[in-house]
């Protein structure tokens, strides 16, 4: 278990020492690393269990550093590493002719190991520590082209809220040590109910701040759109796939603690609600490829978050598996148009169908899944997971949802057919996308269409090695059954044709259109979170820029700051003495 | 503890030791002089885990974490050197007071 | 008794290492702390880290600094100490007297029933340690080879502008050369 993580890490510190001057072997090399590092999770998967598989004391302060692999953790390192490999395969055409390929290569694979180590570890402490280094390789990867300022801001934005989020979680760990006296998870699981309500609420609020940051839930939601300056096999990988799903797993994993908290899952159920249905909006008026995959990303994930605090973890985790699939399907599709025209911009894209099939051909099995229509993954997933707010949640839940739905299959339909359907209104004639790139669609594709299958091993998975969770035992031929039988998927189905017909019906409703003109305007600046944003890291910048009076650059004060430091400690030991 | 028992004057001895170095960290200007001095401080730690060791009856446990903290201590006398004379060929002194490149 | 007096002939050793004019004769006196500091761990019945400390504080450590001091040269420093005196005296006599206080304070632990042997507990019980020297090591082999490195000095500006003006003769002298054969030819 130990090589899903150590793999990718060895091929990050091989790949970065090979050096620049060998490009076709640092492709080879990162290639090479991440599919070992797939193969290494995929053959942990009949593994799991619930007890540890490593334990390595690291003294009495600091608990121990534990690997447990159970099913979340498991197939999430599945998730990451698999997709990882794929998004590297991507990445030898998509960077083909590149600069400075070690250090991309070597964050990726960085990247890689941490997240796989981020899920599969059972210490609160480790947990955080893997969870801060993922911030920082989304932080070098998006300013990956450091001498454009915009890939620079949205690079620091990122690592701001996201490192914000992340003192929320470490509060919260730290209070649980103090209570418990460990740092292990599963303990904290078993005894969550010894600790005072208090401590309790503050935890769960704090966990939920970190899950919200990082997942790019409201009210930190304006750094995810902002990082798509990220080449786009990073945005695939990190920013849909992986990165942004710790924060999920960081509340499904934690649920059955926290389920009890009062406000807790209302909580969680608003900011998902909030989150889908304000980013939807925000994806029916971008005109970049990027930017709208970015909220529809925002979206989606706010469908898992609402799932969870509506109490149906496994649909959440099931969605959570089929978006992985298709949301990396779309931005590495994503990637290859542009990388063939060569611009971001939608309003400069049309009729690339006939240029691109084979991307026209993935790119819209994978907006099928988004749409949520049958026979695609993203069907059944969503399927479960708007009967499991039907089930659990308030009802003003379950319709905000259907209405979520319904939006997003309006503005699918819509990216599609800036992109691939009408009149060319760009210049460039665009070529089909080169044989690397092609490998890694047509995976994603067939999982998109397949992965449902898998929906009652997943079950087992889960059941069989979470003890705190209650799972439903579901099996996969009774979900079908279910899916297919339940009022609510028919439901579900109308207002997603109803949205189709209204995207397509969108030439007639111009007039509509500009009515809703300042609406359109105040939904691009992110209905007034991106000033709350950027008065937070204006604030940030700011007080870094001025304690930099305090480095005199000579060695003898910072000798004084460290003496003094040590004083301070001693008083406060001798104190407690 | 007790004030005059001998261990205990050899917990204070240690404790002195430590002292000098502290002042040395703050006073001395000269590079290498500052890894003299860093190299004291390290010695008054190790004289004070092998004193816990003895004090304690675990005396092998005391050596074996001074072992630990020899090789790391004198790993970091080879870099603090190596820096040094870099730093003597590339700008030329060794006073601290000159060497204030990384302000701001 | 013996063991408390040669911890403050350490202390002694240590001060006049800082008030030493010369680089070298603070090495040797921190030499001689190494010294006095291995004995104190004989007697206090810490056999084997006493030898380790003789030869790599006392013997390689000086050694590496010799060394250091002979490539780096000793330099005149100015008189006046950087801090003001009064601010690194008082840090310094805070920070020992809550060193002091707290170590007074100590509560020893009752000693376990049979300890292992020293090299039983080293690789046994220690032996995450042990991985973390060697990578230490590593690293400090990596050191020693900027320790080792010729320095690749930048051209001095007057160096390099005179092999410039020297080129650009050259250059000057052949084109003259080649107009005069031309020249030659057409008359010719």
């Amino acid at each position: 278990m130990c090589l899903i993580i150590g793999l990718p890490w060895l091929g990050a510190l091989i790949v970065w020492l090979v050096g620049d001057g060998h490009p076709r072997l640092q492709h080879a090399l990162a290639t090479a690393f991440s599919v070992g590092g797939g193969i290494a999770a995929l053959a942990l998967l009949p593994f799991t269990s619930f007890e540890p598989a490593l334990r390595l004391s690291m003294g009495g302060v600091f608990g121990d550093f534990t690997l447990v692999p159970d099913g979340l953790g498991v197939f999430l390192a599945a998730v990451a590493a698999v997709i990882g490999c794929l998004a590297v395969i991507f990445s030898t055409d998509y960077m083909h002719g590149e600069a400075q390929l070690g250090r991309y290569y070597a964050f990726v694979l960085l990247f890689i190991g941490a997240m796989a180590g981020l899920v599969l570890t059972g210490s609160l402490l480790i947990l955080f520590i893997f969870w801060e280094i993922t911030a920082l390789c989304s932080y070098a990867l998006i300013a990956f082209h450091n001498d454009d300022p915009k890939a620079v801001a949205g690079g620091i934005k990122a690592l701001i809220v996201t490192g914000l989020g992340g003192v929320g979680l470490l509060a919260g760990a730290l209070i649980a040590f103090a209570y418990l006296g460990s740092y292990d998870i599963n303990t904290f699981l078993a005894e969550a109910g010894s600790l005072p309500a208090l401590a309790l609420s503050v935890i769960a609020f704090g966990f939920l701040a970190g899950a919200a940051a990082k997942s790019a839930q409201v009210p930190f939601q304006t750094w995810l759109p902002d990082a798509m300056e990220a080449p786009t096999p990073v945005s695939a990988l990190i920013h849909a796939a992986t990165m942004v799903n710790a924060g999920v797993y960081l509340l499904a994993r934690f649920y059955p603690a926290f389920e009890a908290v009062p406000g807790w899952t209302t909580t969680v159920l608003v900011v998902g609600l909030l989150s889908s249905l304000l980013a939807a909006i925000m994806a029916l008026v971008s005109t970049d490829l990027k930017r709208t995959l970015a909220y529809s990303t925002i979206s989606q994930l706010g469908y898992m978050v609402a799932a969870i605090g509506a109490g149906a973890v496994f649909a959440s985790q099931f969605h959570l598996l089929s978006h992985a699939v298709f949301k990396a399907l779309l931005f590495l599709g994503a990637g290859a148009v542009i990388h063939a025209v060569g611009t971001r911009d939608m309003r400069q894209m049309g009729g690339l169908g006939p240029q691109m099939p084979f991307v026209r051909a993935v790119f819209v099995i994978g907006a099928w899944a988004l749409a949520g229509l049958p026979i695609a993954n993203g069907f059944f997933s969503k399927e479960l997971v708007l009967e499991g707010a039907l089930g659990h949640a308030p009802a003003w839940a379950y319709w905000g949802m259907v209405i979520g739905a319904g939006l997003t299959a309006f503005y699918t339909l819509r990216m599609v057919s800036m992109v691939f359907y009408g009149e060319p209104r760009g210049a460039t004639h665009a070529h089909d996308a080169p044989a690397a790139m092609r490998v890694s669609l047509a995976v994603l594709a067939a999982g998109t269409l397949v992965s449902w299958l898998l929906v009652g091993l997943f079950d087992d998975f889960l059941g069989g090695s979470l003890p705190f969770h209650e799972i439903e035992a579901v099996t996969t031929p009774g979900v079908i059954g279910e899916v297919f039988t339940a009022p609510a998927t028919y439901l579900a189905l109308a207002v997603i044709a109803a949205g189709l017909l209204l995207a397509l019906l969108r030439g007639p409703l111009v007039g509509l259109g500009r009515a809703l003109g300042p609406l359109a305007r105040f939904a691009d600046v992110g209905l007034g979170f991106e000033h709350l944003n950027r008065g937070l890291i204006n604030l940030t910048t700011g007080t870094a820029s001025a304690l930099r009076g305090a480095q005199t650059g000579v060695i003898s004060w910072n000798m004084v700051g460290i003496l003094g430091g040590l004083v301070i400690l001693l008083a406060i030991l001798v104190r407690g003495a | 503890m007790s004030l005059s028992s001998p261990l205990t004057i050899a917990w204070l001895g240690m404790v002195a030791l430590a002292g000098v170095a502290f002042y040395g960290l703050l006073a001395v200007r000269n590079l290498i002089k500052l890894v003299i001095v860093l190299q004291i401080l390290v010695k008054a730690a190790l004289l004070g885990l092998v004193l816990a060791g003895a004090t304690s009856g675990q005396v092998n446990l005391g050596q074996s974490l001074a072992a630990t903290v020899i090789v790391a201590d004198t790993v970091v006398a080879v870099i603090g050197l190596a820096l040094a004379v870099q730093i003597k060929r590339r700008l030329g002194t060794l006073d601290v007071r000159d060497l204030s490149n990384l302000r701001g | 008794m013996l063991i408390a007096l040669l911890i403050l002939t350490a202390v002694a050793f240590a001060a006049l290492a800082l008030r030493a004019r010369r680089l070298l004769t603070s090495t040797l006196w921190l030499a001689g702390v190494s010294a006095v500091v291995s004995v104190v761990f004989y007697l206090l019945g810490a056999r084997q880290v006493a030898v380790i400390e003789l030869s790599i504080g006392a013997g390689l450590v000086t050694v590496l600094f010799v060394f250091a001091i002979s490539v780096a040269g000793e330099e005149a420093m100015g008189a006046r100490p950087l801090l003001p005196g009064v601010l690194a005296w008082a840090l310094s006599i805070l920070a020992i007297g809550l060193l002091g206080w707290f170590v007074r304070s100590l509560a020893m632990p009752a000693p376990p029933s049979a300890e292992p042997a020293f090299s039983a507990m080293l690789w046994g019980q220690r032996g995450l340690d042990v991985l973390v020297q060697v990578i230490l090591i590593f690293a400090g082999v990596l050191g020693l080879l900027g320790l080792l490195a010729e320095a690749k000095a930048p051209l001095e500006k007057s160096v390099a502008e005179a092999i410039m003006a020297e080129r650009d003769r050259d250059l000057a002298a052949m084109q003259q050369r080649a107009h005069d054969i031309h020249r030659e030819k057409e008359i010719v």
